[in-house]
């Protein structure tokens, strides 16, 4: 018991699992932002409303940003402060150019949902308002005019705020792990990998996507080597800490060597998050792999896989001080 | 209406690039912020030979500077025991805000609530700016920063900049010291007190690779490593 309650306080910590769920749900909406442009654009046929991966996108990425953001607030020691960190900038702080991120990604995110749902949005705002919001519309027609240039400045939003979540931590050179150039593109793929399972585990189980349509099967074909490439990055990203000697190598082998957090990340980020489902697609059979029930089990623990990997990043990073 | 939206969202991803990235990358004047032209670059010697761990210096910056209760700016370590009795010394080490001239907080922090002062050389903290996010606490190589009990803002050693400093005394620290193990001074005069010890004396300074530039100087103990 005193090793749990060790490895969640030690004095060096200054964030905690909050910030790691925080992570967890900003990377959630920027993969799954990614997954969808690319299927929209690419891989669907027909109306890309009534896809069922589009509509899981379409609730769970502004979720994921908005709660995410919500509880980041709470966060602070002044909460009700948080408006000042929107009015002043220092444009050599990471955290400070994430604000501008994350504000130009909601605007834009809201208004290529509105292009894809206009139709239910215009019905819902007549029936609520009578046409006093018909302006609604013609707004949403004129931002429609620019769907391909918008789709790609929100596809390079994603990928920007899925790095961000890394470059916000690998600028701290307190800590030699997180001081490390591999995090973001870490922390890029585990993004999109939350956001394949996030699809699929919502758009299938919640919305009834058929399993059969291609829009499935791309998400399906694309999470194997997404966890395959995230399995290399983390090698290489331990293996350039053992390599750099001195206190890289000591904050390396405190995080996976041995104790609490290396069990959490052997057994957790490693088995369950990235082997099992890698297993559970291989092995399995393919007639059982067609079922809903399947989906909800492989998805999960990808996710539950996510989540303790940025909370084993934050925790194991925060350990071992330069 | 079409041009402006264009235009907004367009000059918003400028920022993000221009602004953010080539600054902070490649912005050498905002990354490298010595203050070497600066008025002064007040600066501070800890002569571990001469400190006895009497702890005065702790709580006369408490005094002072209204820090509250179990909270500290300013640390005295004790070493293990050295020798064998009867013969047992300890080392004493001083853990404070270094005031680097290219110091990781003000770097970091989203605001600019922490901030060095261009004509001390001091780095403090707007209380009224920080929002409390720790990011400052988390990026100082020396985690001298915690946060302020009853300001709920982050908070360390400002030399006594709004305190005894503004009345013209030393800071509390190096007034209350009776083995006067501290030197405070201008870094920037060749004639300061400040630059004469280090000039004479064997300095060191902590985690210096980093490339933070520190200005707590420290005259390491005549006996052991020294441990940078």
């Amino acid at each position: 018991m005193s090793t749990f309650i060790d490895a969640f306080t030690f004095d060096s910590l200054v964030w905690d699992w909050i910030i790691a769920v925080y992570l967890f749900l900003a990377g959630m909406s920027a993969g799954m932002v990614m997954i969808a442009i690319y299927l929209k654009r690419n891989v669907i046929e027909g109306d890309p409303a009534a896809n069922g991966i589009i509509k899981a996108t379409g609730i769970l990425a502004p979720f994921g940003i908005i709660s995410g953001l919500v509880i980041l607030i709470f966060h602070l020691t002044k909460p009700l402060s948080f408006w000042k960190i929107m009015i002043f900038y220092n444009t050599s702080s990471v955290m400070s150019m994430g604000v501008i991120l994350f504000q130009v990604y909601m605007v834009v995110l809201f208004a290529w949902l509105a292009v894809i749902y206009k139709k239910p949005i215009s019905d819902l705002l007549k029936s609520l308002f009578a046409g006093k919001f018909s302006f609604v519309s013609t707004i949403i027609d004129r931002v429609a005019k620019f769907t391909g240039a918008l789709e790609i400045f929100l596809a390079i939003l994603a990928v920007l705020l899925a790095a961000y979540t890394g470059f916000l931590l690998s600028a701290l050179k307190t800590y030699p792990l997180l001081n490390n150039p591999a995090l973001p593109i870490l922390f890029l793929f585990s993004s999109l990998s939350s956001g394949a399972a996030a699809c699929l585990l919502m758009g299938v189980a919640y919305f009834k996507q058929p399993l059969s349509c291609k829009s499935v099967k791309w998400i399906h074909h694309f999470e194997r080597p997404v966890v395959l490439f995230e399995l290399f990055i983390l090698f290489t990203f331990f293996s350039g800490l053992i390599f750099g000697g001195g206190q890289k190598e000591i904050a390396a082998m405190a995080a996976i060597g041995s104790g609490f957090w290396a069990i959490w990340f052997w057994a957790g980020v490693i088995g369950l998050g990235m082997l099992m489902p890698l297993a559970l697609n291989t092995l399995v059979p393919a007639q059982a792999r067609h079922n809903s029930q399947f989906i909800v089990l492989v998805t999960s623990l990808s996710l539950i896989g996510v989540l303790m990997l940025r909370t084993f990043i934050l925790y194991a990073g925060q350990m071992t001080v330069v | 209406m079409d041009c402006t939206r264009r235009s907004l969202l367009i000059s918003a991803g400028a920022v993000i690039f221009t602004t953010g990235v080539s600054q902070s990358a490649f912005g050498k004047k905002a990354l490298v912020g010595t203050l070497e032209d600066g008025d002064k670059r007040y600066g501070m010697v800890f002569d571990e030979t001469a400190c006895i761990g009497c702890t005065a210096c702790t709580d006369a910056c408490r005094t002072v500077n209204n820090v509250p209760e179990g909270q500290s700016r300013l640390e005295i370590v004790r070493s293990e025991p050295m020798g064998e009795y009867p013969n047992v010394t300890y080392q004493f080490n001083r853990v404070s805000c270094q005031h680097c001239d290219n110091a990781p907080c003000v770097h970091v922090c989203p605001t600019g609530a922490a901030y060095t002062d261009a004509a001390t050389g001091i780095v403090d903290v707007t209380a009224d700016k920080c929002v409390g996010c720790g990011y400052c606490l988390a990026a100082c190589p020396y985690q001298v920063r915690f946060f302020h009990e009853e300001t709920k803002s982050a908070d360390k050693c400002n030399f006594c900049r709004d305190t005894n400093l503004k009345a013209g005394k030393l800071p509390a620290c190096v007034e209350s010291c009776p083995t006067k193990a501290l030197v405070f001074g201008d870094l920037n005069d060749p004639n300061s007190q400040i630059n004469k010890v280090i000039s004479s004396n064997a300095v060191y300074r902590d985690k210096v690779t980093l490339g933070t530039e520190p200005k707590l100087y420290k005259i390491p103990d005549s006996k052991g490593e020294i441990q940078g």
